[in-house]
């Protein structure tokens, strides 16, 4: 279960956005949308324990994740959550095969036949000792997805996952999430302004953030 | 780093060194007489075998000296000839006692132009029992040899880690013999090597020689201490310039760090996203600077020990230096656990900045 409870953050002593209340039950869906600039990117952050809110509390499964302590919320996020951060986030001088393995290094998962199945699902199996610089968008894309799944994560946070993808690579990208998310049973939160997602992925529940404020 | 480290290594072994080989060499003697002029010299030339000697003195007076009742025991030494470098001194049986050395082979001298020879000698002309030698004239090798009268080995002394290992003995009649036509008639010797029945000796016993003849009588430990207060000053300086090239390895590493901090900020920020802990983070980079500081101390540390062990491989050769224990190895380990230490809160300053890193803003600016 996760719930947010009248999630609000200001900047600069203006309010961004108010009252925000979430109940997302186990495996289902949330699709989090909005024009530019109504803060879907600091929602995210603010879930994923990287912003702290200016009100409101974000609970896990009983656990109030703001109640934790900084090392404490750096070890839940590594170990339940997968973000996929609408500019990849990727370490470039790294390898594809280094990056999944950081990830689950983070974690304390040293098993490498993971990795493996990870990167043969999303295509890269033959590109895995490739530096992430010489990859193309649609590769990091994949490999950005393939990255948040490596912790089997209870919950998967995507922000823009299709928005600088065609047609073709954003159906990959969109398949590759909801695939990736029914096999780790794990609930969705994807935030995007792009229409063609909903029709890709069938959410349970819609936020409106613009419409919020 | 390395280079601080290697420099202050070679000081400190320099250093112990010297003291050891000056220590060593003086079997407990109170004083030298010889001839009139350097204090410093006299002591130099006449235990140490490094300096060239002040002059002679007459034997006669010497023998004058050697029964005064506050003398304990007096050894006369004879210097003038060398071979292949290696000094012959002419001298009596109980300089072997004095250095209380033992014979590996052969025998001591019974007659004039046999001698003995130390440790070192043997080794690096080859000589050994029965084989003869020609003395050239002076302290050094200059060609000019006394070939009508070689000597023959009788003994080869066991390693004493004294300059004896550096030393051919002979009697004195042996040089004086070489040396008749020097002497016309009248005996002499380089200096006396001189114990005190009583230390109290030590303050009247000089004045004496220093104002009744026309010799000089100079203490060892007085004279070894002043010289080793000035090559002090020396190795202080040498301290001062390694330690300010160790701070300034110091400063490289700091900004290493915070260089390798600032360009890999959004790489450990990246890592933060995906549950590596500020704490972890924190260990990470203190390993890293830590590795640098660990590996380059102990590098010059290396560095450092293998120019020790050049020079003892070299002082077989230049015979003035004799090497002991590794008294020293205290002193180094405080120096690389004060230079890692150091390191260490300095490696403080960039982890902090990591563990005070906001994750959020860093990949937002990114």
């Amino acid at each position: 279960m996760f719930i947010c409870e009248d999630i609000s953050f200001d900047i600069d002593g203006q309010k961004l956005f108010t009252n925000i209340n979430l109940n997302l039950k186990p495996q289902k869906d949330l699709l989090i949308t909005g024009p530019s600039g109504v803060g879907k990117t600091t929602l995210l952050s603010i879930l994923c324990g990287l912003q702290k809110p200016t009100n409101g509390s974000i609970i896990y499964n009983d656990i109030d994740l703001y109640n934790l302590a900084e090392n404490e919320i750096d070890n839940f996020r590594g170990k339940n959550l997968g973000i996929v951060f609408q500019n990849f986030n990727l370490i470039n001088s790294f390898t594809v095969k280094q990056n999944l393995e950081i990830a689950a290094n983070a974690i304390g998962n040293k098993s490498s036949d993971q990795y493996f199945n990870l990167l043969d699902r999303i295509g890269l199996a033959d590109k895995s000792h490739i530096k992430v610089a010489n990859l193309s968008i649609g590769e990091k894309q994949r490999l950005a997805v393939a990255r948040a799944f490596v912790g089997e994560p209870q919950w998967i946070f995507c922000d823009e996952p299709t928005s600088s993808l065609d047609d073709k690579n954003a159906n990959i990208i969109a398949n590759l999430i909801k695939e990736e998310s029914s096999r780790c049973e794990a609930s969705l939160v994807l935030i995007t302004h792009d229409s063609r997602i909903q029709t890709l992925i069938n959410f349970s529940e819609i936020l409106r953030l613009g419409e919020e404020l | 780093m390395i280079v601080g480290i290697t420099i202050i290594t070679v000081s400190i072994l320099v250093n112990q060194i010297t003291k050891e080989t000056f220590s060593k060499n003086n079997p407990g003697l109170d004083a030298v007489v010889g001839a009139k002029g350097s204090p410093l010299q006299l002591i130099l030339s006449s235990i140490h075998h490094i300096d060239i000697p002040t002059g002679n003195i007459s034997y006669q007076n010497a023998k004058k000296i050697i029964k005064h009742p506050a003398i304990k025991s007096a050894i006369p030494i004879s210097l003038g000839d060398n071979f292949q470098n290696f000094r012959i001194v002419g001298t009596n049986k109980s300089f072997l006692k004095l250095y209380k050395a033992n014979l590996n082979s052969g025998t001591s001298w019974s007659k004039p132009m046999q001698a003995v020879i130390g440790h070192n000698v043997s080794k690096v002309t080859k000589l050994n029992i029965n084989k003869f030698f020609v003395g050239s004239h002076g302290l050094i090798d200059t060609g000019d040899i006394h070939a009508e009268q070689p000597y023959k080995v009788v003994g080869v002394l066991n390693k004493t880690g004294t300059i004896l290992d550096n030393l051919i003995l002979t009697s004195l009649d042996s040089v004086w013999n070489l040396h008749s036509d020097e002497n016309k008639g009248k005996l002499e010797i380089t200096s006396l090597l001189l114990k005190y029945k009583n230390k109290t000796s030590a303050f009247s016993f000089p004045r004496l020689i220093n104002k009744g003849t026309n010799m000089q009588a100079a203490s060892p430990s007085f004279e070894i201490s002043k010289l080793l207060k000035l090559t002090g000053n020396a190795h202080k300086i040498v301290d001062y310039l390694s330690m300010f090239i160790i701070l300034l390895s110091f400063i490289g590493v700091l900004f290493t760090l915070l260089n390798n901090i600032n360009e890999r900020k959004y790489d450990l920020a990246i890592l933060r996203t995906l549950g590596f802990s500020r704490l972890k983070l924190f260990s990470i980079i203190l390993s890293e600077g830590m590795i640098i500081s660990i590996v380059g101390s102990t590098f010059g540390l290396i560095f450092g020990y293998l120019i020790y062990e050049s020079t003892h491989y070299f002082s077989i050769v230049g015979r003035s230096i004799e090497l002991g224990q590794l008294n020293f190895l205290n002193d180094l380990f405080l120096i690389w656990m004060t230079v890692n230490i150091i390191a260490f809160i300095t490696c403080l300053i960039p982890c902090i900045k990591v563990y005070k890193q906001n994750i959020r803003t860093t990949l937002l600016n990114s």
